[in-house]
C-alpha cells in the first residue's frame, strides 16, 4: 500500500514538473495561430520524452550511469565535448527563458517591476537549490504546478468544437502558411523533448537511489506522470484554439496565456493559471540549472548530487550557482523572455541527437543492463524517435528563418 | 580475473570511484606497455586535464584552457570495473579530486553548505 502511495506521489510531481515555458508558449501560440491541428504534434513529442525518460531512469537505476556518463563513455573525449557545450548552451538559454517565465508570473501577480522581480526570483531559486534536499524540490514544484490543471476545465467550459479536437489528433499537413505550421510541429515537439529533461530524470535516478526494485516506479513516472503533463499541454491548445483564433488574438505574451483561463472562470481561473504558471516554470528553472551542473560534472568526473550535500559536491555546487547568475545576466539585459523561450527550444532540438544515441547504446549494452537492456518495444519506439529527433534536428534552424520565428 | 572487458568502451572515459565511493575524475588515457613486442598491456590509467591533450583536438583545445597536471594510477590499484571503475585507496592517498578539494574550502566557508 505504502509503495502505490509513493508511486502515485511520484506520478502527479511528474505531471505538475512536465509543462515548462517552451510548452506554454509553444501549445498557447499554436493554438491561437492554427486552433487544434497541432495536437498530433504534442502526442508526438510526450511519446519521444516517453521513451527516453524510461530508458535513461533504466540505465540510472541499474547501472547507475546518467546521461553524460553515457555520452563521454560512448562518444569519447571529442564529440562528447562537443555535445556537453551543445547541451550547456541550450541549459543556459532554457533557464535563462525559465527566469524570465517565473519574473512575468511574478509581475502578473504583483504588479511589481520585472527587473526587481528577476531579483527576486534568482535569489529564492538559489535559496531553494541551496537549502532543500532533492526530494522536496521534487515534490513542492510538482504539486504546486498541478494549478494548471485549470486549464483543463477552462478546456471544456469553453466548448470546442470537440470534432475539430480529435481531428487534431490525425497527423496533417495542415492549413494556412505552410512553414509557419512546420516551425510549430518542430516547437512543440521540441518543448516535449527539451533535453534538460533527461539529463535531469536520469541524474534524478541516482540522486534519488533507484535499485532495479524501482523500475515500476520509473516506468509509471514516465509513462502515466508525462502522458498526463502531455494532457496540460492539449489543454493550453485547445483553450487558445477556442477562445484566441476566433478572436485573432496573437499570443506573444505569457499574460495571454492566464487570460485563456480568466475569461471562461474568472478571477479564481487567472489566480489559479498564474500560480501554476509560476511553480510549473520555477521548478523547471531548477530543473535546468541542475540539468547544467549534473552534464558537466559527469563529463569531467567530479562528484555530483544533491544528495552529497552542498559541501560533498563542491563544483557541482558551483556550476549551478554559476549557471543562474549567468542566466540571470542574460534576462537582465531586457530581452524578451519569448523569444530566448522560442530560440532555446529551437536550438536544444539540435542537441538532441548527441543525447539520445548514447542513452540508446547504453541501454542495448548488456555489460552494463544485464536482463534489463532495452527489449523490443524499447528498440523500435528508441530508433523511430531517433529518426524523429534527427530529421526535427537539420530541419530547426531553416523553418526558424524561413517561418521568420513563427510570425509568417 | 576471467572475465572479458573492452578497455575503450568499458574503461576509457569511465568514472574513477575511491575506496571510499567518492566520485575522483574520469579514466581520461590510457597508458599501454608492450605495444611494439605485439603484447601490449595496461599498465596505468591517466586522468586530469594534462592527459586530454592525447584526446584529439577537442581535447588539446580543453587542455589550453584548464589548468591542472597528469595523475597516474598504476593499474594494481583497481580494485573492480563495473559502469565506473573502483580504486583500492583512498582519492586523497591517490591525489585524485583536489579540484572538488579547492572548490569546498571556499563552499564550507558559506553558512548551510552541509544541508
Amino acid at each position: 500500500m505504502k509503495n502505490v502511495f509513493g508511486i502515485a506521489l511520484g506520478i502527479l510531481a511528474a505531471i505538475g514538473g512536465f509543462v515548462d515555458i517552451g510548452d506554454i508558449v509553444f501549445n498557447v501560440a499554436a493554438g491561437a495561430t492554427f486552433g487544434y491541428q497541432l495536437l498530433w504534434a504534442v502526442v508526438l513529442g510526450v511519446g519521444g520524452i516517453i521513451t527516453y525518460a524510461e530508458m535513461c531512469g533504466r540505465v540510472g537505476a541499474v547501472s547507475k550511469t546518467a546521461v553524460f556518463d553515457a555520452v563521454r563513455e560512448r562518444l569519447g573525449f571529442g564529440v562528447g565535448f562537443v555535445a556537453l557545450l551543445a547541451g550547456e548552451l541550450v541549459n543556459l538559454m532554457t533557464l535563462a527563458a525559465e527566469i524570465g517565465g517565473v519574473a512575468i508570473a511574478l509581475q502578473l501577480l504583483s504588479g511589481l517591476s520585472y527587473r526587481a522581480l528577476l531579483v527576486l526570483a534568482v535569489l529564492v531559486l538559489a535559496l531553494v537549490l541551496w537549502l532543500m534536499p532533492f526530494q522536496w524540490i521534487e515534490r513542492i514544484f510538482g504539486y504546486c504546478g498541478l494549478a494548471l490543471l485549470v486549464f483543463v476545465v477552462a478546456a471544456f467550459k469553453l466548448h470546442p468544437d470537440w470534432g475539430a479536437v480529435a481531428h487534431g489528433f490525425v497527423p496533417s499537413t495542415g492549413s494556412g502558411n505552410g512553414w509557419v505550421y512546420a516551425y510549430f510541429l518542430v516547437g512543440l515537439a521540441g518543448a516535449a523533448m527539451i533535453p534538460y529533461e533527461v539529463y535531469f530524470y536520469s541524474s534524478g535516478a541516482i540522486e534519488e537511489q533507484w535499485g532495479p526494485k524501482d523500475l515500476g516506479l520509473n516506468r509509471a513516472n514516465a509513462v502515466i506522470g508525462y502522458s498526463l503533463g502531455g494532457l496540460l499541454s492539449f489543454a493550453l491548445m485547445i483553450s487558445a484554439g477556442a477562445l484566441l483564433l476566433p478572436q485573432g488574438i496573437n499570443a506573444e505574451l505569457l499574460g495571454t496565456a492566464a487570460l485563456v483561463a480568466e475569461a471562461p472562470l474568472g478571477q479564481a481561473g487567472l489566480i489559479l493559471a498564474l500560480v501554476g504558471i509560476l511553480f510549473a516554470v520555477s521548478g523547471a528553472a531548477i530543473d535546468s540549472a541542475f540539468a547544467g551542473a549534473y552534464s558537466v560534472a559527469q563529463f569531467f568526473g567530479w562528484e555530483w548530487g544533491k544528495y552529497r550535500h552542498n559541501a560533498g559536491a563542491p563544483r557541482f555546487t558551483l556550476a549551478w550557482m554559476v549557471m543562474i547568475v549567468l542566466a540571470f545576466l542574460i534576462v537582465v539585459t531586457g530581452v524578451d523572455p519569448i523569444m530566448v523561450t522560442e530560440l532555446s527550444v529551437i536550438f536544444s532540438v539540435v542537441a538532441l541527437p548527441l543525447t539520445y544515441i548514447p542513452i540508446l547504446l547504453v541501454a542495448n549494452d548488456r555489460a552494463y543492463m544485464g536482463n534489463y537492456a532495452n527489449g523490443v518495444v524499447a528498440n523500435i519506439l528508441g530508433v523511430f524517435y531517433l529518426v524523429v529527433v534527427l530529421v526535427i534536428a537539420v530541419a530547426a534552424i531553416p523553418l526558424l528563418v524561413l517561418s521568420n520565428m513563427g510570425q509568417g | 580475473m576471467s572475465t572479458e572487458i573492452d578497455l575503450g568502451l568499458g574503461v576509457l572515459d569511465h568514472q574513477l570511484i575511491d575506496s571510499e565511493g567518492r566520485r575522483c575524475g574520469n579514466a581520461d588515457d590510457l597508458e599501454l606497455e608492450g605495444v611494439r613486442e605485439g603484447e601490449p598491456r595496461v599498465v596505468a590509467i591517466l586522468t586530469g586535464p594534462a592527459a586530454w591533450r592525447g584526446r584529439g583536438f577537442f581535447g588539446r583545445l580543453a587542455a589550453s584552457v584548464v589548468r591542472g597536471d597528469l595523475v597516474r594510477i598504476p593499474w594494481e590499484e583497481v580494485a573492480e570495473i563495473e559502469s565506473g571503475v573502483h580504486l583500492r585507496k583512498t582519492a586523497r592517498e591517490l591525489r585524485l579530486g583536489r579540484g572538488d578539494d579547492r572548490v569546498r574550502r571556499w563552499i564550507e566557508k558559506l553558512p548551510g553548505s552541509s544541508l
